[in-house]
């Protein structure tokens, strides 16, 4: 039986709170945050009732419905016979998912191979002598003032924008990568060539197998550049994706279609940073950060 | 600990959920920059009335026929005219995006747009607003531009790269329109590209054939590449797409009757700086380049393109004539099909304007965009 809730606990660092604090503490901010957003809405509406600043709960909805259920304004209107699922299937907001997701799961595939060779690096010393340099350097370019040159180099559509995230997130996953590797202790290293193993095999089997799990915290923390890059480069040229979506809906304060447009994307991060976590996990039970 | 709350995933959650708030946040600006306001107005109320004269800011952004705010403001021009009315005027330079936001947000009193943008973004967001300064139209400034000697019958299917939603997007349906091509508007394949992107964007890559922007870019694309023609431009469409001072209706009416003055005030400026721009003041016309760091030569060759309206005769004549509400309903036809109105504004109707002569274009008890000739009128008068 947990001891009674006294007040200097707050401050407590040797203390355990309740399932029911944790719970409802984790989510005041929460509250609060829709608290405030209801309130200055409320305020808002009440001296201009036509407000797209911020909008009230039934914009909300009916914008909501507009992502959700209608076709994008650039596609063709669907016959009014369609079912929900078709209705979905062609909205606007399935449209841009689709086409922002492609782009952003390319990129990630992509960065594969910047982590294998972080690894590399740490692992084969000729390796380390001809990347870390330029990468070290490549790694405080700000790519998005390479934009121009992507443009010119991988065309306006879809592959400047993909190369804008690599080029952006690479070289900080290959540094991350580096440095966790060369965390392994040699004194593993040493020992598994006295068990006989090559040179491959201490790489991929030593090095790699233990450090994976950090390695896919890395990324997930990397999500979110990732993403950013993404709206960059969606924002400044493209027909589709959910970033242009808000860059159009600006032009008119369409926050009824932004606002649920960001907790979309958010929402979509968090599923697949939580993806990340369970497979994490579920690979290497062993792993346990804190 | 509850499953979603081991630390770092917190940290990241949060940050996620740091993104919605951006957009919103000049409004929450505008609810403390309000409050503040309202305590400000509270406090002066309670002074001596020559203790502090209302003050008014007026944002304006880069453009031929805004810039000469800038050289307005910094000559003493605008100073001497706010001391006549006993207001205080302030002006603020914006992005130009930036500067509709804070204009909604109610952060500044007085905007810079086009009629376009005075429709889809004030009125349209409920924010009554009133036309009182008609200051110029586009007149070859925004253009059509495509390469390989393409027509405009040629362009369906091809990628075309402009800042969609904008007035660059009306050109090009009506560049299609007036050229008996309206059947194939659905077959535009728009390429939304910033406008900060847009020249590198086009002249980089060779296989992008079209795109329609403004100027300075316009001649930027046109001095680069001499395979670029431009098919069609605003001179084609005069009038129509017009950029106008804007005030708030409600600063406009407010009952110590100071927005009048600054109405007034900024009315008579502004016709004496456009006079000075007019008759090629050096000085003007330097200043007014340096406002958007253009060099002399090219703000005369942007202002070639720019019909300024440089008497207010003429401005306030226009303003009062039949020719502005035909061409303010191609532009409010053009946002109702474009969605700009708003997701929930079911009728074009809903969005309506008050015209000087009192007609009303759309329902009556809907007007959110009024077109004030008065302060056109009384700088024609001299009466200011």
């Amino acid at each position: 039986m947990a001891p009674p809730f006294r007040v200097a606990d707050l401050t407590g660092i040797q203390v355990r709170p309740a399932r029911l604090w944790t719970h409802s503490l984790s989510w005041i901010l929460f509250v609060m945050g829709i608290a405030l957003y209801v309130h200055f809405s409320i305020v808002r509406h009440r001296e201009n009732p036509e407000d797209r600043v911020i909008p009230s709960a039934t914009q909300l909805v009916q914008g909501l419905k507009a992502s959700v259920l209608e076709p994008a304004e650039e596609d063709d209107p669907l016959d009014p016979g369609a079912s929900l699922f078709q209705q979905v299937r062609h909205s606007m907001i399935w449209k841009d998912t689709a086409s922002s997701a492609r782009r952003f799961f390319i990129a990630l595939l992509l960065l594969v191979p910047a982590m294998l060779i972080g690894l590399h690096m740490a692992v084969f010393p000729y390796a380390g002598a001809f990347f870390l340099r330029f990468v070290l350097f490549f790694d405080k370019i700000v790519a998005l003032s390479l934009l121009p040159i992507l443009f010119i180099v991988f065309g306006i559509d879809e592959w400047s924008k993909i190369m804008l995230m690599v080029i952006g997130v690479a070289p900080t996953l290959m540094l991350d990568a580096y440095n966790i590797a060369g965390g392994v202790p040699r004194e593993q290293v040493v020992k598994a060539f006295t068990l006989k193993s090559t040179n491959l095999d201490v790489a991929y089997r030593i090095v790699l197998k233990q450090v994976l799990p950090q390695l896919i915290n890395s990324v997930r923390l990397n999500l979110k550049p990732l993403a950013l890059f993404l709206f960059a480069g969606e924002m400044i040229a493209s027909t589709d994706g959910l970033a242009y979506r808000i860059a159009i809906m600006r032009r008119h304060m369409g926050m009824d279609i932004i606002i649920p447009y960001l907790l979309w994307v958010a929402l979509l991060l968090f599923s697949l940073d939580a993806l990340l976590r369970f497979t994490n996990r579920r690979l290497h039970p062993w792993y346990q950060p804190r | 600990m509850p499953w979603f709350a081991s630390d770092w995933n917190l940290r990241i959650s949060q940050r996620t959920n740091s993104a919605p708030c951006r957009p919103c946040l000049p409004s929450h600006c505008a609810v403390w920059a309000i409050a503040f306001l309202t305590a400000c107005l509270a406090g002066w109320s309670a002074l001596p009335a020559e203790a502090a004269p209302p003050t008014f800011t007026v944002g304006w952004s880069v453009y031929a026929g805004w810039n000469p705010y800038f050289y307005m403001a910094k000559s003493g021009i605008l100073k001497r005219w706010a001391d006549k009315y006993g207001v205080v005027i302030k002006v603020q330079r914006f992005d130009y995006a930036a500067s509709l936001d804070a204009f909604v947000g109610k952060n500044i009193d007085a905007c810079t747009m086009t009629n376009m943008e005075a429709l889809d973004m004030p009125a349209a967001a409920g924010v009554d607003s009133t036309v009182v300064i008609v200051g110029d139209y586009s007149n070859g400034n925004d253009q059509v531009l495509a390469r390989n000697n393409l027509t405009l019958a040629q362009l369906p299917g091809k990628p075309i790269l402009l800042v969609q939603k904008t007035v660059s997007e009306y050109l090009l349906e009506r560049a299609m329109v007036l050229n008996g091509l309206d059947g194939q508007l659905s077959k535009l394949k728009l390429l939304n590209t910033s406008d900060s992107d847009i020249v590198g964007a086009y002249l980089g890559d060779k296989s992008n054939q079209v795109a329609v922007t403004w100027k300075p870019l316009v001649s930027e694309i046109l001095g680069q590449d001499h395979g670029v023609k431009s098919l069609f431009d605003s001179s084609r469409i005069p009038e129509e797409i017009l950029d106008l001072l804007v005030v708030r209706t409600d600063v406009l009416k407010r009952p110590d009757g100071s927005g009048l003055k600054f109405a007034k005030a900024i009315a008579g400026a502004w016709y004496e700086t456009v006079a000075q721009l007019a008759a090629a003041n050096a000085q003007a016309i330097r200043e007014s380049a340096a406002a958007s760091g253009d060099s002399v030569a090219s703000y005369k060759e942007q202002l070639r393109t720019t019909y300024l309206y440089s008497t207010p005769q003429a401005a306030a004549q226009f303003a009062d004539s039949g020719d502005l509400k035909q061409k303010m309903d191609l532009v409010r036809q053009f946002c109702f099909r474009h969605g700009l109105l708003g997701q929930n504004v079911q009728s074009v109707d809903d969005v309506a304007i008050l015209y000087p002569d009192g007609a009303i274009q759309g329902r009556k008890d809907r007007v959110r965009l009024r077109v004030d000739a008065t302060y056109m009128q009384l700088a024609a008068q001299g009466k200011l």
